[in-house]
């Protein structure tokens, strides 16, 4: 301490006011540019979220492969969700903290979206995420944007598919009474309805039952000639599924797109056999989902499904959109977001509309003997 | 009428899991006094470890079973060894506090050892079930019944007419007086972990192929199993069983009948009915502490 | 020496300056939180660490004080939070209503649930709490016009008065400061005292005067009530309320961050919530390995419990303890005195063929006797004859079978046991009862505050008649250790001394020479020859038959349940059917 003059401490003193300026510069023009992504990695949906890490990692490549953007590497940053709202929150405020992050991609949990979208609004960078539930794009928040179509269009493409296609008309509806479920059950009520069609069941369950004879009976018993379901969980589905098919109903059944999913395949093995589900990622409805799909199974060694072929759009939107505006100026980006028309992702084609949802279509497709077969596409008017 | 059968087979094969797992819960709480939180991961880990003998390493069932099980007695024992030993002169309180600690380990550690995806077991049997009637009978959930049956008259006779049952119910009444008879108190406490570990573990394994093997199967199940026991009256075998049977059948009919999304409430709903409205009914007249 | 005001004087400063010094700290942090710019992140954990905190002080107050188990506080964390939430955006009312709301609604449920099923306790109470949370769970998810169900509620107002992040913040660190202060400042209040004396002993508790019942109830409907209003805050903080914010698993996470802090303190309470907070925050950087972090957690929770049994800050606070030697007051202290109350009649006691049968089992049959005014009285018999069952009659324990109980004038025989200590019933257990984490004092302050007794109720007063009490006994020094530092025998003069303090109409002595050396025994003798002097009635059970003879002045003999003699000592101790119920028929035959 005895050699510590003046001078030393007028210039460590200076040395110290200039270094808040002097690291902001320094974030500015930080080597890389970062996004933040919200993932569940423990609690129930940490398998989901191996998927969706891995769909935006072959994206993270592919973008550093061509160059980056704007000229630099592309670098992620995860926090995890612990699959709950109050975790979504803090791993999205964590990373909100970080100045040096210039968009988010999220959760594909309609409910964790609603969590965050206080503080998305608050930090104002443009933030993708998968949730179906339609209301999230009408908050009125600008800063999201949808890389999965919303459930209206999964109730419309499920009703338009069951009525039109198979020319069933006595519906059950099987739903978890998650937000999920709940809103997906509504807007496929109100498309059959539309259609003329009144659902004979409805039947309601809460996540994580043990047993299902229950809802399977009470769908025998109203007759139904066409079963449609909004699962969330996939030990839940195989459950009901190998009841379902036990218990003698063998009716015609057309699901939300977990029906789908490589885990509900897994365990539900035979009964979920010539079911069709309605897919946002269906792997043979165009070259760019099939390229996806060869990438991602190099990597992961399963097929892929809808939790990673998000994630993998959402940083190719993100990538594509900066570059398009020049500067990872939020409302530049946004604009430059809105402005994407047409562009062919792994879940279809992209054409933001002014709410932020991109998506306005779904696939069908069906399950042969465990193997998912493209069966139709359905695009609505955006 | 044959969904009355229907309903009231599921029912009963349901109650089957839920006693089967409270028979461990009350095994437990006779000898220590404490209620068991990690005595569903019990039924959890024995089911994992059924998955790595006989899906990952496909050895034959009768091996991966035997196995397995053995693996549980092994982890009863480190379970009261590292939980419930410690802490065995101190209150209720943080024993449960400890079990809870244990339960969020377990489930964890597997997790991080295993990963999050659900696992398939397959069924004991080939054929999945048949039809009599219209009434279908799924074959796995009839070995469960059946299962439970064997246990409780095995409990029945063990404790009744073995020694070492009779000791093990010695130290459960009272503790200070088994060890003047000279019975090992610690030991017998030892062999209770044991032997409820097995019970939890081979309830897992047998609901395995209907639930799936995943680090939260447990979970639910033991709630309802503590449900049980209370409905059936603490500390009784014979209770633990009725509960979890009337528990299962009481939900599947609520559900058929009332409502799907609350049936997991009707379980607690009768509980608490019960409890507030009845609790003589349980456990009868309660003789007041010696001054 | 100093008098009694004195040292009352010099301990009201203490608390001055502790209170003075905790105003102090509280408004430094309530500045730093109103004027500091957190960034989003850490407002958040702030914010959660503060109206947790609030819930789990709650925790404090029923596990801590009150010794119950409570496995629903986030469900009543989430009622409030929803009434908040949904009274602020379905609504339209105003914060402060709404909040007020909520408390009412959780206090209601509090209240209910706490009435009944209370009684049942320990795991019971347990599983009542866990349904009513699996129940409120599934009504928040599935009574979807009301709740919005698992949508949550979004967009939550915060009130205008406390618009900004920051300022909420600051507003809720002062709530939190005054709930810390007051759940800090109940354990030496009577109601907390209450509440430490039914954690240590119930049935002590209730033989002193305290209603168990409304004991239990008064601190679950506290702890609910500081849930909901922690809830209430929470719901202001995150503008986001959903179910799964409240489910079962939180439950345990509120009583996990108890009990890691340490029970018996508000400062506890903000450890470990701060903690378990936190802990998982740091332990972000393992996420690569998923559940690992969680698992760390949950070793954490054993081996807390394991190596700290007392929380964190038990821990510290016995290191402090430690370090500092203990306060010792002596004084000038008045005589004990001893009110009697208005003599309706020259019987005390009248006990009229008294009968307890268990099953088959006849412990009591037929007993009558009477205790007159100002006498020693001995109920006495070998092993078995039915004392202890007639004291536990007598006291209110056991219900009769038979027969009345009639107390100066009035018929107690189907008063609860509190009931008859407010109508001047006191007494002492065989094998000791104190409230083991309290001083001496403190046992013998709720001695004086027993309900009916004809003193001054005030704070000074009440400490001095304990002293007092305890002077009498000859452990007046001592008076500020703790009860279990005491030897057996002093234990047994603490108790006698918590029985005085309320100046009992009657007081009962359930062998109080037992376990006692020679000496003690001798000491006894004394004391309660000079409790006798006071004009106090005594009823001393024993089979201490040289203590009895010296003390009582009339004797009562059972056996197998039966009176078998009655009369002053001489002639009692020389009637045959004495004799041989103490020396066996063959004595008889022999003489």
């Amino acid at each position: 301490m005895t050699n510590f003059t003046r001078r030393s401490f007028t210039s460590a003193l200076a040395l110290g006011v200039a270094a808040p300026a002097f690291l902001r510069n320094a974030s500015a023009q930080s080597a890389t540019i970062k996004i933040g992504q919200v993932v569940p990695i423990t609690g129930p949906a940490a398998e989901a979220g191996k998927y969706a890490m891995a769909g935006a990692k072959i994206a993270l490549d592919e973008i550093n492969k061509k160059g980056g953007i704007l000229g630099k590497q592309v670098e992620i940053i995860t926090e995890d969700d612990q699959t709950t709202n109050p975790g979504a929150v803090l791993a999205f405020s964590k990373l909100a903290t970080n100045p040096d992050i210039v968009a988010f991609v999220t959760s594909i949990r309609s409910t964790q979206v609603h969590a965050m979208a206080p503080d998305i609004a608050k930090i104002a960078k443009p933030t993708m995420f998968g949730g179906t539930d339609p209301t999230l794009t009408k908050l009125g928040n600008p800063w999201l944007f949808r890389c999965r179509p919303n459930d209206t269009f999964s109730g419309k493409v499920i009703a338009e598919f069951g009525v039109k296609e198979l020319g069933l008309k006595k519906w059950g509806i099987v739903h978890s009474t998650d937000a999920f479920g709940t809103n997906g059950m509504k807007a496929l009520e109100a498309s059959l309805l539309a259609l003329g069609v009144t659902p004979v069941a409805i039947q309601g369950y809460a996540n994580q039952s043990q047993d299902f004879t229950p809802v399977v009976l009470a769908l025998k018993q109203a007759g139904i000639d066409i079963i449609s379901s909004y699962f969330t969980f996939e030990n839940d589905l195989g459950i009901f599924a190998r009841q379902l098919r036990q218990l003698g109903v063998n009716a015609p059944w057309v699901g939300s797109p977990s029906i789908v999913n490589t885990t509900a395949i897994k365990l539900a093995g035979a009964a979920l056999n010539n079911t069709y589900g309605v897919a946002d990622y269906a792997e043979e409805s165009s070259p760019e989902a099939k390229a996806f799909a060869d990438t991602y199974r190099a990597m992961m060694k399963v097929a892929p499904d809808n939790q990673s072929s998000w994630t993998f759009d959402g940083m190719h939107l993100l990538a594509m959109a900066i570059n398009k505006a020049g500067k990872t100026d939020p409302d530049a980006v946004r604009a430059a977001m809105l402005s994407i028309k047409g562009y062919k992702g792994a879940e279809g084609e992209y054409n933001f509309d002014a709410n932020g949802d991109g998506l306005h279509g779904y696939n069908v497709v069906k399950n042969v003997g465990g193997k998912i077969e493209f069966a139709k596409h359905i695009e609505f008017p955006a | 009428m044959d969904i009355v059968f229907q309903l009231l087979f599921q029912g009963i094969g349901i109650g089957s899991v839920y006693a089967l797992v409270a028979l461990g819960f009350v095994l437990i709480f006779r000898a220590t006094n404490v209620v068991n939180f990690a005595q569903g991961e019990f039924s959890m880990v024995a089911a994992f470890l059924m998955v790595i003998f006989s899906v990952d390493l496909e050895w034959p069932y009768w091996i991966s079973f035997i196995l397995s099980l053995g693996g549980m007695a092994i982890y009863g024992a480190l379970f009261n060894l590292g939980v419930y030993f410690p802490l065995r002169h101190r209150t209720y309180l943080p024993v449960i506090i400890s079990t809870i600690g244990a339960s969020i380990l377990v489930s964890n550690s597997t997790l991080a050892l295993y990963g999050p995806q659900p696992q398939v077991l397959s069924n004991l049997l080939d054929f999945p079930g048949f039809n009599i009637g219209t009434v279908y009978l799924d074959t796995q959930y009839l070995l469960i019944i059946g299962v439970t049956v064997v246990l409780v008259a095995f409990q029945y006779w063990f404790f009744e007419h073995t020694l070492l049952g009779k000791k093990l119910q010695a130290t459960s009444q009272d503790k200070e007086m088994a060890s003047l008879l000279g019975i090992p108190v610690a030991t017998m406490i030892m062999v209770t972990f044991v032997y409820s570990a097995m019970i939890g573990g081979l309830a897992g394994i047998l609901v395995a192929p209907i639930l799936f093997v995943s680090i939260h199967m447990g979970g639910t199940i033991a709630l309802k199993a503590f449900a049980a026991t209370i409905i059936g009256g603490f500390g009784d075998v014979a209770g633990a069983i009725i509960g979890g049977l009337a528990l299962g059948v009481i939900e599947t009919f609520g559900a058929a009948y009332v409502s799907v999304p609350y049936k997991d409430g009707f379980a607690f709903l009768v509980l608490v009915a019960f409890l507030v409205f009845r609790p003589q009914g349980i456990f009868g007249e309660r003789v007041a502490e010696k001054a | 020496m100093s008098s009694m005001i004195d040292i009352y004087r010099a301990s009201a400063q203490r608390k001055q300056r502790g209170l003075l010094a905790y105003i102090a700290l509280i408004a430094v942090l309530v500045y730093v939180a109103a004027t500091t710019t957190f960034d989003g992140y850490i407002t958040n954990i702030l914010m959660q660490a503060v109206t947790y905190s609030v819930a789990v002080m709650g925790l404090t107050v029923v596990l801590g004080l009150c010794g119950q188990i409570n496995l629903a506080q986030a469900a009543f964390f989430g009622l409030g939070a929803y009434a908040v939430g949904l009274g602020t955006v379905d609504y339209g009312l105003s914060y402060w209503i709404c909040l007020g709301l909520g408390l009412a609604v959780v206090f209601g449920f509090g209240a209910f649930l706490g009435t009944s099923t209370i009684r049942l306790g320990g795991h019971y109470l347990a599983m009542v709490t866990i349904s009513f949370q699996q129940i409120l769970t599934l009504v928040m998810i599935n009574w979807i016009p009301v709740t919005h169900g698992p949508d949550g509620v979004s967009r939550i107002l915060k009130p205008s008065l406390f618009n900004t992040p920051q300022s909420y913040l600051a507003f809720c660190v002062v709530v939190l400061a005054v709930v810390g202060y007051l759940v800090w400042q109940l354990p030496s209040t009577k109601l907390g005292r209450a509440m430490r004396a039914v954690r240590d002993n119930e049935l002590a508790a209730g033989v002193t005067g305290i209603d168990i019942q409304r004991t239990k109830v008064t601190a679950f409907a506290i702890c609910a009530l500081l849930g909901g209003l922690g809830g209430g805050l929470f719901a202001g903080g995150f503008s986001y309320v959903s179910p799964d914010q409240f489910s079962f698993a939180e439950s345990i996470v509120f009583l996990t961050m108890v009990l890691l802090g340490g029970v018996a303190s508000p400062i506890g309470a903000v450890i470990g919530t701060g903690l378990l907070i936190l802990i998982p925050e740091w332990l972000r950087f393992l996420k690569s390995i998923p559940g690992l972090y969680l698992a760390i957690y949950g070793l954490a929770v054993i081996l807390i419990v394991l190596f700290m049994p007392d929380g964190i800050w038990g821990f510290v606070v016995q290191r402090l303890k430690s370090l500092r030697g203990s306060l010792r007051f002596s004084a000038e202290l008045p005589e004990l005195t001893l009110v009697q109350t208005q003599a309706h009649a020259d019987e005390v006691l009248v006990v009229n063929n008294l009968a307890k049968h268990f099953g088959g089992l006849k412990a009591v049959d037929d007993i009558s006797f009477v205790v007159k005014r100002g006498s020693v009285h001995a109920l006495i018999g070998p092993n078995g004859s039915g004392k202890t069952t007639t004291l536990n009659v007598l006291s209110g324990l056991y219900t009769p079978t038979a027969g009345a109980v009639k107390l100066d004038g009035q018929d107690i025989t189907h008063f609860a046991p509190h009931e008859r200590t407010a109508y001047g019933l006191g007494r002492t257990f065989q094998n000791i009862r104190l409230f083991r984490s309290m001083t001496a004092l403190e046992n013998v302050i709720i001695g004086v505050e027993r309900p009916g007794n004809p003193v001054d109720h005030a704070p000074i007063a009440l400490e001095g008649r304990a002293r007092a009490a305890l002077n009498f006994v000859g452990l007046g020094d001592r008076a500020d250790e703790l009860v279990t530092s005491f030897s057996y025998g002093h234990q047994r003069l603490i108790e006698i001394a918590r029985a005085l303090a309320g100046n009992p109409t009657l007081l009962l002595l359930d062998e109080p020479a037992a376990g006692l050396n020679s000496t003690e025994k001798m000491e006894l003798r004394d004391l309660l020859k000079r409790i006798a002097a006071k004009g106090l009635t005594i009823l001393i059970i024993d089979h201490d038959m040289t203590l009895v003879s010296e003390v009582a002045e009339h004797i009562t003999v059972l056996n197998f349940g039966r009176r078998i003699a009655d009369g002053d000592p001489v002639s009692v101790l020389n009637h045959p059917d004495v004799v041989t119920a103490y020396l066996g028929s063959d004595a008889n035959a022999a003489h």
